[in-house]
């Protein structure tokens, strides 16, 4: 199985490994996972197109968090302002950015209580964006996004 | 330090949670919120969505929060107001034990 797709069960996993009065320390870690599942299954796609397999694991560490956050950010204002674009990446777009708030929240806030509702949803944002980008990943529009992440902005063409 | 369109139009705000909270009981109990900057320094909003019990049912929830997001985000331009959109869930009875201000 894939890396992101273990991530993801074990997410799952965490956040149901108490069945009652879950850990905080469950449900936050189950919340940062779900988070790099997501982040993982794009990233490792990305990577997958460098030729030179030995040198994606450097390529994979180039990824910036806020670089990411950006370029999801301009596909949901695109979308939203009647872009030509498939749902399913506005729903990827969307719900990363929703899971990379939600993951820092999760590691650092040590005041914010989690409850499981709360997590059960963090999870199926998760599952979602993996379903929309599964069905959209060889398009060209996924393509673009892919290659947006490495790039702040594209060379006009 | 900019502030956001946001912050004068909170009344705009209240008044379109309060329709959503209306269309969407009793799925949903009440819904608060706070503006503050994301962890990137960005405007948002912070949504706290109090759910039923019936509604955080694990083949309900998907459905009602999807519903809640989706009303919400019909109903308030958060590009115009500069702010990006942020929502957490909680269930009636995950409040009772939890007793947290800030979602009462």
């Amino acid at each position: 199985m894939p890396f992101a797709d273990d991530l993801l069960e074990q997410a799952d996993e965490l956040a149901f490994k108490e069945q009652t009065n879950p850990k905080q320390a469950s449900l936050r870690r189950a919340v940062s996972t779900a988070y790099y599942a997501l982040f993982h299954l794009l990233i490792d796609d990305a990577v997958s197109k460098w030729a030179v397999e030995r040198q994606r694991s450097i390529l994979a560490r180039t990824f910036d968090h806020g670089r990411m956050k950006g370029i999801c950010d301009d596909v949901v204002k695109a979308v939203k302002g009647g872009a030509n674009l498939p749902q399913e990446l506005n729903i990827v777009a969307h719900n990363f950015i929703q899971l990379q708030q939600h993951r820092l929240t999760a590691d650092y806030d040590n005041a914010k209580q989690w409850s499981r509702t709360d997590v059960v949803n963090v999870l199926a944002l998760a599952t979602d964006a993996f379903n929309a980008w599964r069905a959209i990943r060889t398009e060209d529009a996924a393509q673009d996004y892919l290659l947006q992440l490495f790039l702040p902005r594209l060379p006009r063409q | 330090m900019n502030f956001p369109a946001a912050i004068a139009k909170q009344p705009q705000i209240n008044a379109e949670i309060t329709e959503v909270v209306r269309l969407l009981a009793p799925d949903i109990v009440h819904i608060r919120y706070d503006i503050g900057q994301d962890w990137s320094g960005d405007w948002s909003i912070f949504f706290r969505v109090l759910l039923s019990d019936e509604a955080s049912r694990e083949n309900n929830l998907r459905r009602v929060t999807k519903q809640v997001v989706g009303k919400i985000s019909e109903r308030l331009d958060f590009s115009g107001l500069g702010l990006i959109p942020y929502f957490n869930f909680r269930s009636q009875s995950e409040q009772a034990e939890m007793r947290e201000p800030a979602w009462a």
